[in-house]
C-alpha cells in the first residue's frame, strides 16, 4: 500500500510539472513543485500558459484525463456584452424598416384627409350660397314676370306707334290732296 | 459518415467550436427576421399602396382646383343676383307710366 501511495505520487508530479516528458516516469526522490498555473520565470513574473491536460487515477484505478483548454479572455464579457447588442440594433433596423414605410402611409392618410376636410368646407359653402341663389332668385320671380309684361307692353305701344304714324302720313296726303283742288 | 456541424470535428478546439456555433446561431437569427418579413409581404403591400396614393394625388388636386372655380362663380352670380334685384325695383315705376300710355 506504501508502495502504490509512492507511486501514485511520483505520476502526480510527474504530470504537474511541465518541463517533465509525460512519458518519464520518476520512482524516487522527491516530488518536484508543482506548477500548473504558469512558470516562474527568470524575471519572477508569472506568464499565463495553457492548461494541459492532467491525468489522474481514480480509486477504481482507471486512468481520466481533462481537456486542455485555453484560459478565457479577461475581456470576452464586454465582447459578448458588444456583440449581442449589435444584433438587437441589426434587427431593430431590420423592422424599422417596415415601421418607417407604416409612418409614411400615415402621414400620407392624414394629409390627404385635411385635403378632403378642405374640400368638405368649400362644398359646404357652395351648397348655402347656391341655396340662397335660388331662394333669391325665386323672389325675383314676380319681377321678372313684370318685365315680360313689359315687354309685350312695349311691344303693343310701338304696334299702335306705327299705326298711328300710318294714319298721320294718310292724313297729310288727303289734305294735300284737298289743298291743291 | 460525415459529422453533424453540432458534433465536434477532430482537431478544433472547444472555443473555435463555440465561435462557430455562435456565428451560426446569430446567422439564423437574422434569416429568421428577413424571412418574416419577406413572408409578410408588407413591403410590397405598403410600396404599392403609396404609389395608389400618388397616382391619386392628381386627382385629389383637380378636384381641388374645380371645387375653387366653383366657389368663385358662385360668388360672381351672387353679385349679378343683387345687380339685378337693385335694377328690378324700377321697372314697377315702367310699368305704371306704360299703363298710362296704352290708356
Amino acid at each position: 500500500m506504501a508502495a502504490t501511495g509512492e507511486e501514485a505520487a511520483a505520476m502526480d508530479s510527474i504530470s504537474r510539472v511541465p518541463t517533465a516528458h509525460p512519458t518519464v516516469l520518476s520512482l524516487g526522490g522527491k516530488p518536484e513543485p508543482r506548477g500548473e498555473i504558469g512558470e516562474i520565470s527568470s524575471d519572477s513574473q508569472i506568464v499565463p500558459t495553457p492548461k494541459k491536460p492532467t491525468n489522474s487515477i481514480g480509486d477504481g484505478g482507471v486512468e481520466t484525463a481533462e481537456e486542455a483548454v485555453e484560459p478565457a479572455e479577461p475581456d470576452i464579457n464586454e465582447l459578448c456584452t458588444d456583440m449581442f447588442d449589435k444584433m438587437a440594433i441589426f434587427l431593430q433596423g431590420e423592422l424599422t424598416g417596415t415601421c418607417e414605410d407604416y409612418c409614411l402611409l400615415e402621414n400620407m392618410n392624414k394629409l390627404t384627409s385635411l385635403k378632403y376636410m378642405e374640400m368638405k368646407d368649400i362644398s359646404i359653402n357652395i351648397s348655402r350660397n347656391l341655396q340662397d341663389l335660388n331662394h333669391k332668385y325665386a323672389s325675383l320671380q314676380p319681377y321678372l314676370d313684370q318685365i315680360n309684361q313689359i315687354e309685350e307692353q312695349v311691344s303693343s305701344l310701338e304696334q299702335a306707334a306705327y299705326k298711328l304714324d300710318t294714319y298721320s302720313k294718310k292724313l297729310e296726303a288727303k289734305f294735300k290732296k284737298l289743298e291743291k283742288r | 459518415m460525415a459529422s453533424t456541424e453540432s458534433q465536434p470535428r477532430f482537431g478544433q478546439s472547444v472555443k473555435g467550436l463555440l465561435s462557430d456555433k455562435v456565428g451560426s446561431c446569430s446567422g439564423d437569427v437574422i434569416a429568421l427576421t428577413r424571412q418574416v418579413l419577406k413572408g409578410s409581404r408588407s413591403q410590397e403591400l405598403l410600396g404599392q399602396a403609396a404609389r395608389n396614393m400618388v397616382i391619386q394625388e392628381d386627382a385629389i388636386l383637380h378636384s381641388e382646383d374645380s371645387l375653387r372655380k366653383m366657389s368663385i362663380i358662385t360668388t360672381h352670380l351672387q353679385y349679378q343676383q343683387e345687380a339685378i334685384q337693385k335694377n328690378v325695383e324700377h321697372s314697377k315705376n315702367l310699368q305704371d307710366q306704360l299703363r298710362h300710355l296704352l290708356k
